[in-house]
C-alpha cells in the first residue's frame, strides 16, 4: 500500500446497521475514524426482508458515519450472513504446462480459479474461497510454493457459498444507494479477523459471533479456516422468548434482557424480582428474576447445544487449543461464557476487536467486532493485492 | 401446428360425502356452505331436529323406530341398531360412488356406533372409503374416549384410510383466548378443508397426477391412520406460507411427525402462474422435514380457478409404533356402555366441569338427568336453526357460525383460518422458520421443553 487508505466496513445486522470508516495506516495499524449506526428494520435473521425499509436504515447509518468521520463514503466492504450460507472444504488442483516445471505467482490465481469451479448447488453463489494449504505434487505442508519445482499445484480451500438471490438482495440495497461494493464478506469470517490474532489462528480457535438474528461460527486450526456456518438463532430469539413468556412488549423485553437479564441460573435470591415501571399505557409489572434468567438460559443453552452439534460434525473443534472466543452483540449477555464453557468444555472468553486505535467506544464493544473485522479484512486483501507495502518498499530499493 | 391435448382423468370419479351424527353434520354444513363442487353430500343422523337443521341436500334419518327421531343417547349400541334399520337407504345412497368420505365425531352414540357399519356398507359398494373422524376432548371423560377408541379401531379395519383428528390437539392450536365456540368452528373447518383437499387431489388430475391409486398405494402399506396437512396461501411468499400452514395443521404436529414416515404424498395445486422456482423452493423446504429414506409421491396440478392461490396437501401414514398403541379391534358392534354418556358428540366443557368424576357404580344415578337432557332438544320444536342456536345448550351453538355463514363471507373465513395457527412464534411469525430435527426453533425454548412458568 503506497499511502494511507480509507475503507468502510458495513454490516447490515438484524438489530442494527453499522458502518465503520477507518484509515489503514502505512505501518499496518488501523485507525478508526467514525462509527455510524442506525437501528435496523426490514432485516430478519440476518437476511433482508424489506429492501426499501432496510435501504433507509443503511442510508442513515452511512450518513452517520460520514458525519462522524468526515469522510465521503463511496464504496464499502459489505458483511453478509443468513442461515442459507453453507461451507465445505475442497481440494483444487492445477497442472503445470509441459514446458514449465517451476511454480510462479500466476499459478496461485489459476488454483483460485479452479476453486471457483467447485461444485455448489445451482441456485447458490460463492462468497469466499479461503485458501487453507498448498501441496506440490502431493507434498504436504508447503507454505509458499512460488519458485518450487513441481508438476501439479494443489490447494485446499474452504468454500463458503449461499443462495444467490438472497445475497443479491443485500447487493441491490447498495446499488439503490449508489454505493459500490468492494467485496462481500461472510460476517463470522470478518468477526474472526477482528477478535483473533495470528497466534490464536495457528493454535486453533473458534469464533462465535452471536448477533441479533443469527449465530455465526468459524473454526481456525493450523492457521487456516476449517469450518464455518450460521445458525438462524440470535439475541432476537431471547427477546422474543421473554416477550412471549413474560407477556411484555418486545421493546420492554429487549431492555429487560440488556439491563437485567443473565444466562446464569441459580444465583438469584428466591422471590427476587425486577420491577418494570408503568408508563405510556404499560401497566407496571414485577418479574421474578429466576424466571427471567431461566428463559434466557434455556434459549442460550439450546443455541450452544445446536452449535456444538454443528461443530462436532467437522471435528476440527477438538484442535482449538486457544479455545473459544464469543463476540457480537449478544455476547454481552451476563454469564454467557459460563454456559458456553459448560457445553463446549473448553476455555471461553468474550472478546472485542483487537489491535485497533481510534474511537474507543467502537472497539471496546463486542457488537462492533464484525464491522471492524470488515475493515481488517479490507486491510488483508489490499495487502495481498499490492503484495504488501513492505514488498513495495523492497522493490523500490532493489 | 400440431396441438397435443393433455387428457385429464378419463371420467371424473364420483365422490360422495357422508356426514354422520352431530359433529359430522356440522362439518358437512361447513362443506356445503364453502361451496364444494362435484360431490354428493349426504347427512345421516338419528336426531331428526339436528338433521333438519343442516343444509345438506340429501338426508337420511337413522333408526326411525329405534330412537324415534331422538339422538342415540351416547350409546353406540343404539347408534348401531339405528344404522342397521336404515341399511337399505344407506346402501342406496352410497351406490355408484368411486370414493366415499365419511365424516363423524367419535365418542357419542350415532358416530361411534353407526360409523363402522356405514363404512362397511360403503366399502361393500366397491368405493374407496376415507373416514374423517374426530376424537372427543379428554375432558369429555374416559368412557367416551374408550368408546371412540373402540370405534376407531373398527373403522381402521373397515376403511381404506382414516384421518383422525384429536379434538384436544385442535384446542392446543387455537389461540389461547379463543372461545369454546371458535375452537369448535376450527374443528369443523379442519374437517371441511381436509375433505376438500383430498377430494380435489383425487379429482384434479394435473400435470403430475396423484390419483386414488397412488394415494392408497402409499398409505395402505402401513396402517390406515394417517397424518394430514393442508395449507394454502396467495401471498408474495406463497410457496413458503402454504407449506408452513400445511405443516401447522393439527395432525402434523408442526412437521415433527413427518420425520418417522416412510412414505408421503404431497400434492401442490396452483393457478397458471405457478412457477418451477416456487415448486423447487417448497420441495426443498419440505425435504428438511422428512427422513432420507422417505418415499415421496409428488403430485402437481394447475387449475385456473385457484387464481393466485397455492394449495399444499400432505398425506402420510404414521409409524408402526403408534399402531401398537391402538386398542385391539373389537367386534363390529361396540359394547354397550352405561347411558351416562351425553348424546352430542361434542360435549360442552361447562357441563362436564359441573358433572362429578365418572364412576361406573354411580352411573345409574345419572340416568334420569341424562334422559331429561335427551328429551330437551327434541321437545323444542323451533324451525329456524338460528333461533335454536340461541336457546339450546352450548353443544349446539357450535354449529352456529356454520349455519349463519354465507358463501359470500369467504374473506372473513380466511381470517378465521389464520386463527388456527399457533401464535407462539412472536416476531418471527412471518419469517422463514429455523427448523432443526423437525423442531421450529423460533418457538421459545421454554415452550418446546414444556417448562412451567409461574
Amino acid at each position: 500500500m503506497a499511502k494511507d487508505q480509507i475503507v468502510v466496513g458495513l454490516e447490515i445486522g438484524t438489530s442494527k446497521v453499522c458502518a465503520i470508516s477507518a484509515e489503514l495506516k502505512r505501518d499496518g495499524t488501523i485507525q478508526i475514524l467514525g462509527v455510524g449506526e442506525a437501528p435496523s428494520r426490514g432485516v430478519r435473521k440476518g437476511e433482508i426482508v424489506d429492501i426499501e425499509t432496510c435501504g433507509k436504515c443503511i442510508r442513515e447509518a452511512l450518513a452517520d458515519a460520514e458525519e462522524k468521520s468526515d469522510v465521503m463514503i463511496k464504496n464499502v466492504y459489505l458483511g453478509i450472513t443468513g442461515a442459507h450460507i453453507q461451507s465445505y472444504n475442497n481440494r483444487c488442483s492445477f497442472t503445470l504446462p509441459e514446458d514449465r516445471a517451476k511454480i510462479d505467482r500466476e499459478d496461485f490465481a489459476r488454483v483460485q480459479e479452479a476453486a471457483r469451479t467447485s461444485p455448489i448447488p445451482a441456485q447458490n453463489m460463492f462468497v469466499h474461497t479461503i485458501l487453507q494449504h498448498y501441496y506440490v505434487d502431493g507434498q504436504d505442508g508447503i507454505l509458499n510454493p512460488v519458485g518450487m519445482h513441481g508438476r501439479k499445484l494443489e490447494a485446499d480451500f474452504h468454500i463458503v457459498h449461499g443462495v444467490a438471490t438472497r445475497i443479491r438482495n443485500s447487493i441491490q440495497c447498495m446499488i439503490d444507494l449508489d454505493i459500490e461494493i468492494e467485496d462481500i464478506v461472510f460476517t463470522p469470517y470478518a468477526a474472526a479477523q477482528a477478535v483473533l490474532d495470528a497466534n490464536q489462528k495457528t493454535t486453533g480457535a473458534i469464533t462465535v459471533d452471536i448477533g441479533g438474528g443469527t449465530t455465526g461460527y468459524i473454526v481456525y486450526a493450523g492457521g487456516a479456516v476449517k469450518q464455518s456456518g450460521v445458525i438462524g438463532i440470535g439475541g432476537d430469539h431471547i427477546t422474543n422468548d421473554l416477550s412471549l413468556g413474560l407477556r411484555i412488549p418486545m421493546g420492554k423485553a429487549e431492555r429487560l434482557k440488556i439491563d437485567e437479564g443473565s444466562c446464569a441460573i441459580g444465583g438469584t435470591i428466591p422471590g427476587e424480582a425486577v420491577v418494570l415501571k408503568d408508563e405510556h399505557g404499560f401497566a407496571g409489572r414485577e418479574i421474578e428474576r429466576e424466571m427471567l434468567n431461566t428463559i434466557i438460559h434455556m434459549r442460550v443453552r439450546e443455541t450452544f447445544e445446536l452449535l456444538k452439534r454443528e461443530l462436532d460434525k467437522g471435528r476440527y473443534a477438538e484442535y482449538a487449543g486457544a479455545g473459544m472466543v464469543l463476540t457480537g452483540g449478544s455476547s454481552a449477555l451476563r454469564g454467557i461464557h459460563e454456559v458456553a464453557e459448560d457445553i463446549f468444555q473448553m476455555p471461553v472468553q468474550v472478546c472485542r476487536a483487537q489491535n485497533i486505535a481510534g474511537v474507543t467506544s467502537a472497539f471496546e464493544n463486542p457488537q462492533y467486532s464484525t464491522a471492524i473485522g470488515l475493515v481488517k479484512y479490507a486491510q488483508a486483501t489490499l495487502d495481498d493485492e499490492s503484495g504488501g507495502w513492505l514488498d513495495w518498499f523492497k522493490k523500490w530499493f532493489r | 401446428m400440431i396441438t397435443l391435448h393433455r387428457s385429464t382423468v378419463p371420467a371424473a370419479p364420483v365422490i360422495k360425502v357422508i356426514g354422520l351424527g352431530g359433529a359430522g353434520g356440522s362439518a358437512l354444513d361447513r362443506l356445503v356452505l364453502d361451496g364444494i363442487e362435484g360431490v354428493t353430500v349426504i347427512a345421516l343422523n338419528t336426531d331428526v331436529q339436528a338433521l333438519n337443521g343442516g343444509v345438506a341436500p340429501q338426508k337420511i334419518q337413522l333408526g326411525k323406530t329405534v330412537t324415534r327421531g331422538l339422538g342415540a343417547g351416547g350409546d353406540p349400541e343404539i347408534g348401531y341398531q339405528a344404522a342397521e334399520e336404515a341399511a337399505d337407504e344407506i346402501k342406496g345412497a352410497v351406490e355408484g360412488a368411486d370414493m366415499i368420505f365419511l365424516c363423524t365425531g367419535l365418542g357419542g352414540g350415532t358416530g361411534s356406533g353407526a360409523a363402522p357399519l356405514i363404512a362397511h356398507m360403503a366399502r361393500g359398494s366397491g368405493a374407496m372409503v376415507v373416514v374423517f373422524a374426530t376424537m372427543p376432548f379428554s375432558f369429555e371423560g374416559k368412557r367416551r374416549r374408550t368408546q371412540a377408541a373402540e370405534s376407531l379401531a373398527q373403522l381402521e379395519a373397515q376403511a381404506h384410510l382414516v384421518v383422525c383428528f384429536e379434538n384436544d390437539r385442535l384446542g392446543e392450536t387455537a389461540p389461547h383466548k379463543a372461545g369454546v365456540q371458535d375452537a369448535f368452528v376450527a374443528a369443523d373447518q379442519m374437517l371441511s378443508h381436509s375433505i376438500q383437499a383430498i377430494a380435489s387431489l383425487v379429482r384434479r388430475g394435473g400435470i403430475i397426477a396423484t390419483g386414488l391409486d397412488e394415494l392408497s398405494a402409499a398409505l395402505r402399506r402401513s396402517q390406515p391412520r394417517c397424518l394430514f396437512g393442508y395449507g394454502e396461501s396467495d401471498g408474495a411468499n406463497r410457496a413458503h406460507e402454504a407449506l408452513a400452514r400445511a405443516l401447522k395443521s393439527p395432525l402434523m404436529d408442526k412437521g415433527k411427525m413427518l420425520a418417522d414416515c416412510h412414505s408421503v404424498v404431497i400434492h401442490l395445486a396452483g393457478g397458471p402462474d405457478l412457477t418451477v422456482q416456487e415448486i423447487t423452493t417448497l420441495m426443498d423446504e419440505f425435504n428438511k422435514h422428512i427422513g432420507d429414506d422417505t418415499r415421496i409421491d409428488f403430485g402437481l396440478a394447475t387449475d385456473a380457478k385457484l387464481g393466485r392461490r397455492l394449495c399444499v396437501t400432505i398425506i402420510s401414514s404414521t409409524g408402526a409404533h403408534e399402531a401398537a398403541a391402538e386398542p385391539a379391534p373389537a367386534p363390529v358392534r361396540v359394547q354397550r356402555t352405561p347411558p351416562r354418556q351425553a348424546p352430542a358428540p361434542a360435549q360442552p366443557p361447562k357441563r362436564t366441569a359441573a358433572a362429578p368424576v365418572p364412576v361406573a357404580a354411580k352411573a345409574p344415578e345419572f340416568e334420569p338427568e341424562e334422559d331429561a337432557e335427551e328429551i330437551q332438544p327434541a321437545a323444542k320444536h323451533e324451525p329456524a336453526p338460528v333461533a335454536a342456536v340461541k336457546t339450546s345448550p352450548p353443544a349446539q351453538t357450535y354449529r352456529k357460525p356454520a349455519t349463519e355463514k354465507t358463501a359470500a363471507a369467504k374473506k372473513e373465513e380466511k381470517a378465521e383460518q389464520m386463527t388456527l395457527e399457533p401464535a407462539n412464534r412472536g416476531r418471527f411469525e412471518k419469517s422463514e422458520p429455523t427448523i432443526v430435527d423437525g423442531q421450529d426453533l423460533d418457538v421459545p425454548t421454554f415452550l418446546r421443553k414444556n417448562l412451567k412458568l409461574k
